[in-house]
């Protein structure tokens, strides 16, 4: 009997053709690649203030930089104590967010709750545009137009003062508070709301007592995001605020922030090997870590606040 | 109790409804003042950059201006110095020098330079010359003049004409050599920069001549001198002019009218194409990468929150990169390439983060109907992904492209700077940019600054206004439901 040896037919290969894979390939390490980069960027922006600032803190300890007020970088003996930068920062800060925080919420309310829907789209790319504008336009809005009405006011503010500057960055912050609040209130579940009508509220008290309640965390998120903005602005107060740091810290004298140091150490006459380079540094390590783990921190809370209604 | 008043809302209800409407119109009113502040400030500044077509008439007529003041005694009088006249301007013909003080315009006296602009900016609109005062500057109008000091009294001088020649405005009012002047209009004259002022301020007050007291021939005598001399300046204030002549002309370190905006616009040009060049295709890469290709994995996870928190560093730490980095490190120096990957390293988390969510919009049944008639991963993305997320990503690339424009403060630390007074010829040319020389103008003291700031800020914010209106309208348009 002899074998019959039959041949089937060859199937076509489901895979792709080698070129194409090849091609697929490069394709997907090219992406991967761009994306390592911004990773890259990441990583060394923090390794750049890591090994920056690592020499200031052989001479100056943390003790001394974070806790005296004595900041003279430039003159014999030097003083190297950030704490009255710290707390211009920190009054500026507060000055900008006592402006910003509730006429942003009470924004966001009224656009999210009350607004009518046409009037809303008119009013966010409003909001939108003007939290477009350039920081070093404001700044000049604070030093020609907002520090002379103050001082007509009350006579004895200075030329540069951390009052104008903080209440032009509150105004700055505005749209950001507004347009973060009014994301986290729209996110508030519409059966909220229903129930609490239900029981016969009214319309500003389901507001008050219900959904600004509910979507507190997410407010909190948008505050901490907006501490972190007026933290790191530099051209309001390189323009208005002055350049001395002030201790005890007075709003209504010249006040010198952490941005404006750095400002003010990078437009310096120095020597490429001066010291001052590292404490510029410093203060950017204490810049980076303070508003990285601000915007971390707002972050998780925002997660947390939309896994709770999703 | 009748039914009716039973239904009527009892007084507590009332009074928590009211406190409902209070609310309400708290919260629009709380819109309403962070959105009017803002535009009220920007008004400001927009009449505060009116007086620009009037420093373009001067400046177009020859004149650069500055602020002076005469002093006399403990007593300082402010006047507008000629310190500039362009040769074969209409000022030159009309006989103005340098050093020659203005005193009036159109019969109004100016005694600072922002006063000879807002005199300027109210002649009337039909009118394209003015009468303007002047005195001539020491020399022309006395010719030499020395000190004689005091025999009774050491340290006090008197002043006397040494040399009148024959052109002077003293010579041809009959002032000879070797008279000793003693007062002008009451004003005791003991020193030549002060015999001058004094004449200035003496002759601002009146347009008539000043009585001059002189010692001649050891005879005290008065004479009339008039020292005003007055000509018809042709004043060009067309706006349009004004602001073509701004915006292609360069920074000018002393004398605002002549100052304009042309290399901090072509500096900005080629900072935000490095900008556009660097952080557009990487940030869309990464964006496909992470959204179509990366696996879910807790790595992933970690990067997307560090790139999304890295959009919110302050933009003057990544200044502080840029100078170690890029300028240091890779020894680009201070040059526009340096600025524009700075930059580029600012708007990429930016970039990413809007790439990402307009690629989230494409629901996952285009992808799939791709993949089940066969397509590769890399035409998935590139014929059905990609066109649809187009609009939100134009939109992204528009809003990163005008916050890199708006930005100063990382450009500050490369030290973009604040004289430059030449076109850059090339990428690794140093550089400025517009909203660095708005810092510039806004802290240089001198007067008129302020003015040419305020213009190029209305310039800036044009072109912001026109690029965010433009990425909205592109959303709204484009934006596809499904």
């Amino acid at each position: 009997m002899q074998a019959t040896l039959t041949v089937l037919p060859r199937t076509p290969s489901l895979a792709a053709p080698r070129h194409r894979r090849l091609f697929e390939a490069a394709v997907r390490y090219t992406l991967l690649g761009c994306g390592l980069i911004a990773v890259l960027v990441a990583g060394l922006t923090a390794w750049t203030f890591f090994a920056g600032s690592l020499p200031f803190f052989e001479k100056v300890s943390l003790g001394e930089f974070l806790g005296s007020i004595r900041w003279a970088p430039i003159t014999v003996p030097e003083g190297y104590g950030t704490l009255a930068l710290i707390a211009d920062t920190a009054v500026i800060t507060g000055i900008s967010l006592l402006v910003a925080v509730p006429l942003g919420v009470l924004a966001a309310v009224f656009l999210s709750e009350y607004c009518s829907p046409r009037l809303r789209s008119f009013l966010k790319p409003v909001l939108e545009i003007l939290g477009g504008i350039p920081t070093v336009v404001y700044g000049f809005f604070a030093l020609r137009t907002v520090t002379p009405w103050l001082q007509e006011m009350f006579p004895s503010i200075g030329f540069w003062n951390g009052l104008s500057a903080g209440i032009v960055m509150g105004f700055m912050i505005l749209p950001l508070v507004a347009s973060l609040s009014e994301d986290v209130l729209y996110a508030v579940p519409r059966s909220l709301r229903e129930a609490a009508y239900a029981l016969g509220a009214t319309r500003g008290e389901v507001i008050l007592r219900v959904v600004l309640p509910a979507a507190m965390s997410g407010i909190g998120a948008a505050f901490i995001l907006a501490l972190s903005r007026a933290i790191g602005e530099t051209m309001i107060v390189a323009l208005a605020a002055g350049r001395t740091p002030a201790w005890p810290p007075d709003p209504t004298q010249p006040m010198m922030t952490l941005t404006t140091t750095i400002v003010n150490i990078a437009t310096g006459d120095h020597e490429a090997t001066a010291f001052i380079w590292a404490a510029l540094f410093a203060i950017g390590a204490l810049l980076f870590v303070v508003t990285l783990s601000l915007n971390i921190a707002s972050h998780f809370i925002v997660k947390r606040f939309r896994e709770l209604y999703e | 109790m009748s039914a009716s008043s039973q239904l009527a809302a009892p007084p507590r209800l009332r009074h928590r409804h009211r406190k409902s409407g209070l609310f309400a119109v708290l919260a629009a009113g709380s819109l309403g003042v962070g959105v009017l502040v803002v535009v009220l400030l920007i008004f400001a500044t927009m009449r505060e950059s009116g007086a620009l077509s009037s420093m373009h008439a001067t400046a177009t007529a020859g004149l650069a201006l500055s602020q002076r003041a005469a002093t006399n005694g403990t007593e300082s009088t402010p006047y507008v110095s000629i310190a500039q006249v362009t040769p074969t301007s209409p000022a030159e013909t009309l006989g103005l020098a340098q050093g020659d003080a203005l005193l009036a315009i159109g019969g109004n006296i100016v005694r600072d330079v922002r006063e000879v602009w807002a005199t300027v900016a109210a002649l009337p609109a039909n009118k394209s010359t003015a009468t303007i005062a002047w005195v001539p500057n020491l020399e022309a109008l006395l010719g030499e003049l020395e000190l004689v000091p005091v025999a009774e009294q050491a340290g006090t001088f008197r002043v006397r004409l040494a040399y009148v020649g024959t052109e002077t405005v003293a010579a041809k009012q009959g002032l000879r050599d070797g008279d000793v002047l003693l007062s002008a209009n009451g004003l005791a004259l003991h020193g030549s920069q002060q015999t001058w002022q004094a004449m200035v301020t003496a002759a601002r007050t009146n347009n008539a001549p000043l009585a001059v007291v002189l010692e001649r021939d050891g005879k005290r005598k008065e004479l009339p001198f008039r020292v005003q001399r007055e000509g018809e300046l042709p004043l060009d204030r067309n706006l349009i002019a004004a602001l073509w002549r701004f915006v292609t002309s360069l920074d000018e370190p002393r004398y605002p009218e002549h100052a304009g905006l042309a290399s901090a616009i072509l500096g900005s040009l080629l900072v935000v194409l490095v900008t556009i060049l660097f952080s557009f295709p990487l940030g869309i890469a990464a964006a496909v990468y992470l959204e179509e290709y990366a696996k879910r994995t807790r790595i992933t996870s970690v990067l997307q929150v560090l790139i999304a928190n890295l959009a919110g560093i302050p933009s003057v730490v990544y200044g502080i990169i840029g100078l170690e980095i890029i300028d240091r490190t890779l020894g680009l120096g201070r040059s526009i390439l340096t600025g524009g990957i700075t930059l580029g390293l600012l708007i990429l988390p930016v970039m990413i983060l809007g790439c990402r969510e307009a690629l989230r919009t494409v629901p996952p049944w285009v992808r799939q109907a791709a993949f089940a008639v066969g397509a590769t991963p890399s035409q998935v993305v590139w014929y059905q992904v990609l066109p649809y997320a187009l609009p939100g990503m134009l939109t992204t690339m528009i809003l990163a492209v005008s916050r890199a424009i708006g930005e100063a403060a990382p450009l500050i630390m490369l030290g973009a700077f604040l004289f430059v007074t030449y076109l850059p010829n090339g990428l690794m040319d140093t550089f400025t940019v517009v909203p660095i020389q708005i810092f510039t103008w806004a802290t240089r003291p001198q007067a008129g600054y302020e003015t040419i700031a305020a213009v190029a800020i209305v310039v800036l914010l044009v072109i912001l206004l026109v690029l965010n209106g433009t990425a909205i309208v592109l959303r709204n348009r484009y934006q596809l439901r499904w």
